[in-house]
């Protein structure tokens, strides 16, 4: 560095930097992710009852979804679920499970009783993506029923019995069935997904969709 | 005399290596916490992008800003410095400082969940703020 001029000496330091902060941030990256307070053994659940089914009942795989309808990610990954199931209509069917984390989502538990009280009008597939696709309109509400019934009036459904269903005491004890069945596959994150009793970690994005189904298919 | 710079260079590297991370990390799936909880709904909420540019692109472009005005000022000539790379660190880091805490606050108040890497960031630039050397002192006459 001693016979270059003064002006590159900071231009060459800013450019290594740059480069090792990008090496370092590549190496972190690619470690695999090890969810908190557990092993990086992929769970095995032997989730047997409850939830809701979608798609053919002798279908090959079934990829069970533990989520709640407040957070984000579960709507972010809601369109590639919807789509991996077009794509396998025969192969794959979905096994939807309520997992509510009340503590930092307070409207999912409502959304919850929303979307079962609809199934009780047998629409519970319809309002399981309205409520994911109109989430941003409901989720900072202080009460969220006057949305969730418009909803439901916006996809057929009658919204003023929707709300009066969402308060049965048999709507609420089937979501704590599935809180605890989340509860013992020790599930920390939403959304969670297991394929034929074992935990997959899914990408958000088509490409991993595709790759984990098919190996599961290929097994 | 170079103390300050220097410091303000490794936290801006250290800054650098977080955004980046999350910027390779966004859209890969969930990220988990190991301090915080919620790390994947703050990254994937609305708050998370500005016009569909996410945050943590800013967050690059200011820590590679601060970084490179850093590196500049260790290398300022040390008899009579222009002064201008620092003042501009503290310009600059004022104005993340404002919006780490505005972030800080709707991880708080709206998301209600925390993502430890967006608060290593708020810390470092207010760490990156209390070094940067106030440009009132610096402009006054020898």
């Amino acid at each position: 560095m001693r016979g270059m001029p003064k002006a590159m000496k900071p231009v060459i330091v800013i450019i290594l930097a740059v480069a090792v902060a990008a090496g370092a941030a590549v190496y972190m990256s690619r470690q695999p992710e090890q969810p908190a307070e557990t092993n990086a053994a992929p769970l095995k659940a032997d989730i047997k009852g409850g939830g809701h089914f979608r798609g053919p009942e002798n279908a090959q795989l079934t990829l069970v979804e533990f989520g709640d309808y407040q957070c984000p990610s579960c709507a972010a990954y809601h369109p590639f679920v919807k789509e991996i199931l077009n794509r396998y209509p025969k192969q794959l069917r979905l096994e939807f499970h309520h997992f509510p984390l009340i503590s930092i989502h307070p409207n999912s538990f409502a959304a919850s009783k929303a979307v079962e009280a609809a199934g009780e009008q047998g629409h519970y597939w319809e309002m399981h993506d309205a409520v994911f696709e109109y989430q941003t309109q409901w989720a900072d509400k202080p009460d969220p029923k006057p949305i969730f019934a418009a909803i439901a009036n916006r996809i057929g459904i009658n919204g003023t019995i929707l709300v009066q269903t969402m308060e049965s005491d048999a709507i609420r004890q089937r979501i704590l069935q599935d809180v605890e069945r989340g509860d013992k596959a020790k599930i920390q994150a939403v959304p969670t997904f297991f394929i034929n009793g074992q935990e997959v970690h899914i990408k958000l994005g088509m490409e991993d969709f595709v790759q984990v189904i098919e190996a599961n298919l290929h097994k | 005399m170079k103390f300050r710079p220097i410091v303000i260079a490794v936290l801006a590297f250290i800054g650098m290596v977080d955004a980046l991370f999350l910027s390779i990390k966004r859209n890969a799936g969930p990220i988990p916490c190991h301090v915080t909880h919620g790390c994947t709904d703050v990254l994937t909420s609305k708050y998370s992008e500005v016009a569909g540019i996410p945050l943590s692109w800013f967050g690059l472009a200011f820590y590679v800003t601060v970084l490179s005005l850093a590196v500049f000022a260790i290398f300022e000539e040390p008899v009579r410095p222009s002064g201008f790379p620092v003042r501009a660190i503290f310009y600059l880091s004022g104005i993340g400082l404002i919006v780490s805490a505005l972030l800080v606050g709707i991880q708080a108040f709206i998301l209600k969940a925390f993502c430890e890497y967006c608060l290593l960031s708020a810390a470092l630039v207010f760490s990156i703020f209390l070094l940067s050397p106030h440009p009132v002192q610096r402009t006054v006459p020898d």
